[in-house]
């Protein structure tokens, strides 16, 4: 129960959101609130962590190979253990991280993983997958990684 | 006065009716809200509510059940504050959950967390989950405001107060689905903090929704005098009361106190009267129902509180 809007704030909102929603279709939604995707298009540049170990699949390969080409960037790829690579996707070093990782790794409330790349059967939580990971909260970037896979 | 007084029999069981709408509706809100809330605060925060919405229509249809119920040997008094009871328990579990909500989500902001909403598959076609999300929200919106506005006249009609909260809350909930929508629609725009900000708000509707039931229904425990259904003052129709009462005794002490819906009305330091007018020549009209009770106590039996 948010307190009570006078008769001139219903006025104003009939106003500000019909524009509100005119300026959202207007503006590709979500956005990413680090600027992860305009970073990438701009600079030309996707820094890419691997996580030592991880082999790309024909699937993956696919995915990042979309992402790159509607982004117009070229990779940038830089090799590490998990917590390293993860630690650097975490505080925005690195762009896109791949590897193989588990959905119950403590890492997925750090960090956002994609689906599991070319799999067709729902893989256990436990179980280490081929999959992406991007920083938390860039939702832009999340969503683009998701349509490239498709 | 054990069982529902015919003049309110019919109020009563469409109050009823509507709490048993209340459960499924809502019961089908919280359902759509679980299932597309993803990791935004705003939306767990909503979903919370909406699940506190029920605690009302459960504890109005509990002591609907319990109220009709004839006296007992341990409970001569019969189950009148049953409602009362259920309600205090639950306006101070919604305060403090509310409180604690209101941190989590207040820490949720300071420490910057970013909220990931991401893409969701259906029927083959890949969406945002944001915009299923505020689907769920504009209809997690649409039955309380209706109910609401139903329930609110029959509250003020039996006199009830869990009804008449329950309505007031029920009307304001829009409030709450406009600040869910307006957090995820930050959450679109790349405002990370638009999210955990609208949770905080809602948390902090909570905490008012839990203060102000908890006020409402510690008054009648502590036998004050019967209250108005909005706000905390004593109700005008009890003022009247009270005034005709002392008209007729003037050098009487009128006491009124409330249980559950009933008035109580005492007259202190008075021998009981030959003939003692009835409910309808005190109460307004159609209203007579609420006096349940006149006693009288003669000079000098009055009670420790008279002579306070």
């Amino acid at each position: 129960m948010i307190s009570s809007l006078s008769g001139g704030a219903h006025r104003l909102f009939s106003i500000v959101l019909p524009s509100f929603a005119l300026s959202l279709g207007a503006c590709s939604i979500p956005r990413d609130p680090s600027g992860t995707m305009d970073r990438v298009e701009q600079s030309g540049t996707l820094r890419l962590g691997v996580i030592e170990g991880a082999e790309m699949n024909e699937a993956s390969r696919r995915t990042l190979a979309r992402v790159l080409d509607r982004t117009g960037s070229r990779p940038e790829t830089q090799r590490g253990d998990s917590e390293v690579v993860l630690a650097r996707l975490k505080k925005g070093e690195i762009d896109l991280v791949y590897g193989e990782l588990a959905m119950d790794s403590p890492w997925s409330r750090e960090v956002a993983f994609s689906a599991p790349q070319g799999l067709l059967a729902k893989a256990p939580k436990s179980e280490p997958v081929p999959r992406f990971a991007v920083m938390n909260g860039e939702n832009g970037w999340l969503m683009l990684g998701s349509e490239a896979s498709k | 006065m054990s069982e529902i007084p015919s003049a309110i029999k019919q109020d009563f069981r469409n109050a009823k009716k509507l709490e048993w709408w209340t459960l499924g509706w809502m019961g089908s809100v919280v359902v759509v809200m679980y299932f597309t809330m993803g990791a935004s605060q705003a939306m767990k925060t909503a979903l919370f509510e909406d699940v506190l919405s029920l605690v009302p229509a459960m504890t109005f249809l509990v002591s609907a059940h319990l109220e009709p119920r004839a006296p007992t040997e341990k409970f001569p008094y019969g189950f009148l504050r049953a409602n009362s009871l259920a309600f205090l328990g639950s306006s101070v579990v919604l305060t403090f959950l509310g409180l604690f909500l209101a941190y989590t989500n207040g820490m949720g902001l300071m420490k910057g967390e970013h909220p990931t909403v991401g893409p969701v598959t259906m029927f083959g076609e890949t969406i945002w989950l944001g915009w299923l999300m505020i689907a769920a929200l504009v209809y997690s919106v649409v039955p309380p405001v209706i109910l609401g506005r139903l329930k609110q006249p029959i509250a003020q009609r039996i006199s009830d107060k869990v009804l008449y909260t329950d309505s007031l809350m029920q009307k304001a909930d829009w409030q709450t689905g406009l600040a869910g929508i307006a957090g995820i629609v930050g959450i679109g725009l790349g405002l990370w903090w638009a999210d955990s900000l609208a949770a905080l708000l809602i948390s902090i509707s909570i905490v008012k929704d839990g203060i102000t039931a908890t006020r409402s229904a510690s008054a009648e425990l502590l036998d004050g005098a019967p209250r108005r259904l909005e706000g905390s003052g004593v109700s005008e129709e009890a003022v009247r009361l009270q005034d005709r009462l002392q008209q007729r005794w003037p050098e009487g002490r009128i006491r009124l106190r409330e249980s559950g819906r009933y008035i109580l009305a005492s007259v202190d330091g008075i021998e009981t009267p030959g003939e003692i007018p009835p409910a309808e020549e005190l109460m307004d009209p159609g209203r007579s129902w609420r006096l349940g009770r006149l006693s009288f106590t003669p000079h000098g039996k009055e009670d420790p509180a008279h002579h306070r």
